[in-house]
């Protein structure tokens, strides 16, 4: 009974997010319909973290920037493993044991 | 509102103009990119050969089920009398559950055949289906046996199922993990050497008193190694009777 009531509460709110909320909150969804829907399940489990996060940007109290990365570090990181996967790929094949090297199968001893 | 101070790409919004030619140098970079690791890759594999699931097949023989089940074939429409074959299950399974009860027994197997030239082998149907005795069992047909000495060989180590062709590859360090599985099923081993030995690159694998060796080779298989052994012709099918404790990777 909870939940039901639960889940009406979130399509009420996915209702007023998605048709009016969303656009306010983020420019770059103004005019976009198109990936409203799939949005729906999500609000519907979450929706009171979206009512919190709604009031949050609303009030400036924080920058929509979630895209950028928490630490400094892990931009850098990032470098290094995109040069570094191909390095090692790269390096792999070289390394890597050649067929053509095998010496020929040699006889020890003759049939008794 | 929060209010963005610098251009940000999302897929459903439109292309900011600051970040246009940084958008298409990514995307022109990802396909040519992406293109040319897959030719580097693709051009630096071995060719999988010619092995290959060659369709439904039966046969007649002589079962020999150690080390491994192979069949001495006395008649099939697909197989020379005196052809040895490898038996093996469905899946990442051997024959020995199949065979066992019938060493040294005339039997009638039916399957799917495999073939990589030198290499013949067949995936027996379930149960009495795939492998039965058949109700004659007088033959003059003898299996001969012949020790061709000592050897010294390189080569890889593989599961002779996948090997046959049930696999393309069925070799190979990406196949490592897909032929000890079937070893570990009871597949057959077989060691795939850098020349031939008596006309043959493919031998059955054993211990040293002509038994199972699945357990001592594991660590081994889909690398290339070195390793000696006798190396005996049953039939038309040549077993390697490997010492484990010489095997080393080849360098």
């Amino acid at each position: 009974m909870i939940f039901t009531w639960y889940i009406y509460a979130g399509m009420a709110v996915a209702a007023v997010f998605l048709l009016f909320g969303l656009g306010r909150l983020d420019e770059n969804a103004q005019g976009a319909w198109v990936f409203r829907p799939l949005l729906i399940p999500g609000v519907l489990l979450i929706w009171p973290l979206v009512i919190w996060r709604c009031v949050i940007l609303w009030r400036g109290e924080e920058k929509l920037d979630r895209h950028r990365m928490p630490r400094r570090r892990q931009e850098r990181v990032a470098v290094v493993f995109a040069c570094a996967i191909p390095i090692i790929i790269f390096a792999a094949m070289f390394v890597r044991q050649d067929p053509a090297a095998l010496p020929p199968p040699i006889q020890l001893e003759a049939a008794k | 509102m929060a209010k963005t101070q610098e251009p940000f790409f999302v897929g459903w919004g439109k292309v900011p103009k600051d970040l246009r030619l940084f958008l298409i140098c990514c995307a022109v970079g990802l396909v040519v990119g992406f293109a040319a690791m897959a030719y580097a890759t693709a051009s630096t594999q071995e060719d999988t050969g010619a092995g290959a699931f060659m369709g439904q097949t039966r046969a007649t023989g002589v079962l020999q089920v150690e080390p491994y089940p192979i069949l001495h074939v006395i008649s099939s429409p697909h197989f020379e009398k005196g052809d040895t074959i490898l038996l093996s299950g469905n899946g990442k399974r051997g024959a020995i559950d199949q065979a066992k009860d019938h060493d040294g027994k005339i039997v009638q197997i039916r399957g799917f055949r495999l073939d990589r030239g030198g290499l013949q082998g067949v995936q027996l149907r379930n149960g009495q289906r795939g492998l039965r005795p058949t109700e004659n069992q007088e033959t003059s047909m003898q299996i001969p046996v012949e020790s061709l000495g000592r050897w010294k060989l390189s080569g890889e180590i593989c599961d002779g199922k996948c090997l046959g062709g049930a696999m393309r590859p069925g070799t190979g360090l990406a196949h490592r993990a897909c032929a000890n599985l079937c070893l570990l099923g009871d597949v057959a081993p077989v060691f795939v050497s850098s020349g031939p030995i008596d006309g043959s690159e493919f031998l059955l694998l054993s211990n040293e008193d002509g038994q199972a060796v699945t357990q001592d080779i594991l660590d081994y298989t889909a690398i290339l190694v070195g390793a000696e052994g006798e190396v005996e012709r049953h039939g038309d099918m040549l077993v390697f009777k490997i010492s484990p404790e010489t095997i080393k990777v080849a360098q």
